[in-house]
C-alpha cells in the first residue's frame, strides 16, 4: 500500500517537542520540537530540575517573590508536567502493543511495501540485507528532509491555506482509511460480522468529529484522545509496511536527523520553530498534543505578558491569566508519539517476549524524562526523539541478545534469583 | 480548549453549531454536545444564554436517544437474521464471520 506523501510529511513535521512560541513570552509551548523554557533562577538552586519551569522573562519578572515559595512552584509545576507527558504516551503505546498482539493482521509480512523502502530485503543473505535497508534508509529520510524544507518554505513563504489544505487531507486519511482498516482487521480477529450499514456510521462518526475536535474547536480531554489515537495509528501502518532491519535503522537515522534538523542553526525544524515566534503565531493544530497545566499554579505567575495559544489552531491572543492554563504547558509533536510507539510496537511484534517490550517502553519513559529535563536546563526547542530512542534501542537489542537468553536459560533449570 | 474561558455568547454559538451539525448523521457529535455541555447547562448558576444552551443539550440528548434505539434495533435484527438472509446478508456483511453458516 502506497500512503500518500501528506502523511508522511505530517508526521515528519510532527516529531519534537514544541517549544515557547515566543522569546519574550514566558511559555511552555513548544513548536515542533520538544522544549522547554526554563528558570535560571531554579536552575541555581535545583540541581535536579524535574520539569518546566518559566522562561526567563518570567522569572525576571518574578524576582521580587519569595524564592522558596517560587522554587517550591515550579518544581511542583515542573514534576506535573513530566507526569502529564507520561500518561498519553504511555496509552499510546499501550493500543499499539495491544494491537499488536491480538491483531495479527500488523505483524503478517506482506509482499506490498511503501513506497518510500523500495529496496527488498532478502532474507538469505546479511549483507545485501543490511545493505538494502541502509539504502531504504536513505531514500525515507531523503524523501523526509525535502518535505520538511518544503513545509519550511511555505511557511515562511506564509502560504497557510496550502499547508492546512495538507493538513487536513492528511487528518481525514488518517482518520478515515486507515481506521477503516484498522476495524476491519479487529472485526475480522474476533470474528465478529459487521454490516456496513453500522461501519460507515460508526467510521463517519468517528472521522467527522475527529475532524472538528482537531481542526477546530472540541472539548481538549477529546481532542488529546483523537491525537493519541492518530499516533496510533500511524504507528501500526509503518510496523506493518516497513520491512524488518529498515525500520530499526529507520528509527535511528530519524532520531539523528531529528537532532540535526532542531538544533542546527540552518535547520528546518529550528527554522520552523523561530519563524513561528518570530510572528507569534501558534504552529498548526494536529501537529502537537498540549498539555493544559493547573491553573492554580498558573495563576501565582501572574503578571506575564499575554501568549499565544499555541495549542489546537486557536490564533486567539489571551490575556495573561486566561492564558497561562493552556499555554503553560509543554507542548510534544505528534511525530515524537509515533515513532515512540513505533518502537514499542517493533519489540512486541518481534521480540516475542514481554520483556522486550517493557525494556522498551522503561527505556523511552526515561528517555522522555531526560529530554524534559534538558528541556528545563535550555528552555529552547529540543528533539525528544533522540535520547528515548537511543535508549531504547539499546535496551530492545540487549535485551533480545543478552537478557532473553540468560531468563530463559534459568527458568530451564529451574533456578530462581 | 476550555468551556471556562470563553465568553457565552461563543459558548451559545458553539453548542448550536454542535446541535446542528448533529443532524447530518452524527448522533457522536450530539454524544460530545450533551457530555461537555451538561455542566453548563444544569450545573452553574443561570446566566442569560444558558436557557438556550439548555434546551440545545436537551434537544441533541433526545436526537441521541432516538439514534441509540434505531441503531440497537437495526443492530440486533442484522445479527439475529443475517444467517438466514443469505445472499442479501452476505451483499450487506462487511465481516462474515468463519466458521458459522
Amino acid at each position: 500500500m502506497n500512503t500518500s506523501d501528506s502523511e508522511e510529511d505530517s508526521y515528519n513535521e510532527r516529531s519534537a517537542l514544541v517549544q515557547s512560541e515566543s522569546p519574550t513570552i514566558p511559555s511552555y509551548n513548544q513548536d515542533h520540537d520538544m522544549s522547554l523554557p526554563q528558570e535560571t533562577d531554579s536552575k541555581r538552586r535545583r540541581p535536579v530540575s524535574s520539569g518546566l519551569d518559566e522562561p526567563g522573562p518570567v522569572e525576571r519578572e518574578r524576582a521580587s517573590t519569595p524564592d522558596g515559595e517560587e522554587e517550591e512552584l515550579t518544581l511542583k509545576y515542573g514534576a506535573k508536567h513530566v507526569i502529564m507527558l507520561f500518561i498519553p504516551v504511555t496509552l499510546c503505546m499501550v493500543v499499539v502493543v495491544a494491537t499488536i498482539k491480538s491483531v495479527s493482521f500488523y505483524t503478517e509480512k506482506s509482499s506490498q511495501r511503501l513506497i518510500y523502502t523500495p529496496f527488498e530485503e532478502d532474507p538469505n543473505s546479511v549483507g545485501q540485507r543490511l545493505l538494502n535497508s541502509f539504502l531504504n534508509t536513505i531514500v525515507m529520510i531523503s524523501v523526509i528532509v525535502v518535505m520538511t524544507i518544503i513545509l519550511v518554505v511555505l511557511y515562511k513563504y506564509r502560504c497557510y491555506k496550502f499547508i492546512h489544505g495538507w493538513l487536513i487531507l492528511s487528518s481525514l486519511m488518517l482518520l478515515f482509511w486507515f481506521s477503516f482498516m484498522y476495524l476491519g482487521e479487529v472485526f475480522k480477529t474476533y470474528n465478529v460480522a459487521m454490516d456496513y450499514p453500522t461501519l460507515v456510521m460508526i467510521i463517519w462518526n468517528f472521522g467527522v468529529v475527529g475532524m472538528i475536535c482537531i481542526h477546530w474547536k472540541g472539548p481538549l480531554r477529546l481532542q488529546q484522545a483523537y491525537l493519541i489515537v492518530i499516533s496510533a495509528l500511524m504507528a501500526l501502518i509503518f510496523i506493518k509496511y516497513l520491512p524488518e532491519w529498515s525500520a530499526w535503522v529507520i528509527l535511528g537515522a530519524i532520531s539523528i536527523y531529528d537532532l540535526i534538523a532542531v538544533l542546527c542553526p540552518k535547520g528546518p525544524l529550528r527554522m520552523l520553530v523561530e519563524t513561528a515566534q518570530e510572528r507569534n503565531e501558534p504552529i498548526f493544530p494536529a501537529l502537537i498534543y498540549s498539555l493544559p497545566c493547573n491553573l492554580d499554579i498558573a495563576r501565582a505567575q501572574e503578571g506575564v505578558e499575554s501568549e499565544d495559544d499555541a495549542a489546537q489552531g486557536g490564533r486567539r491572543r489571551y490575556s495573561a491569566e486566561e492564558d497561562l492554563e493552556e499555554d503553560r504547558g509543554v507542548k510534544l509533536g505528534l511525530g515524537d508519539f509515533i515513532f515512540y510507539s513505533v518502537l514499542v510496537g517493533k519489540a512486541a511484534a518481534t521480540g516475542g517476549d514481554w520483556n522486550t517490550t517493557l525494556a522498551c517502553f522503561v527505556a523511552i519513559l526515561i528517555g522522555l524524562c531526560l529530554t524534559l529535563l534538558l528541556l528545563a536546563i535550555f528552555k529552547k526547542a529540543l528533539p525528544a526523539l533522540p535520547i528515548s530512542i537511543t535508549f531504547g534501542l539499546v535496551f530492545y537489542f540487549s535485551t533480545d541478545n543478552l537478557v532473553r537468553p540468560f531468563m530463559d536459560s534459568l527458568a530451564a533449570h529451574q533456578y530462581y534469583i | 480548549m476550555n468551556l471556562e474561558r470563553i465568553p457565552n455568547e461563543e459558548k451559545l454559538s458553539l453548542c448550536r453549531r454542535y446541535y446542528l451539525g448533529g443532524f447530518a448523521f452524527l448522533p457522536f457529535l450530539w454524544l460530545v454536545n450533551v457530555l461537555w455541555f451538561f455542566r453548563e447547562a444544569f450545573l452553574k448558576p443561570t446566566y442569560t444564554e444558558q436557557l438556550q444552551i439548555k434546551s440545545y443539550v436537551k434537544k441533541s440528548a433526545l436526537g441521541l436517544i432516538v439514534w441509540v434505539a434505531v441503531l440497537t434495533t437495526w443492530i440486533t435484527i442484522f445479527q439475529h437474521f443475517r444467517a438466514q438472509w443469505g445472499e442479501v446478508g452476505d451483499y450487506l456483511s462487511f465481516t462474515i464471520p468463519l466458521g458459522t453458516a
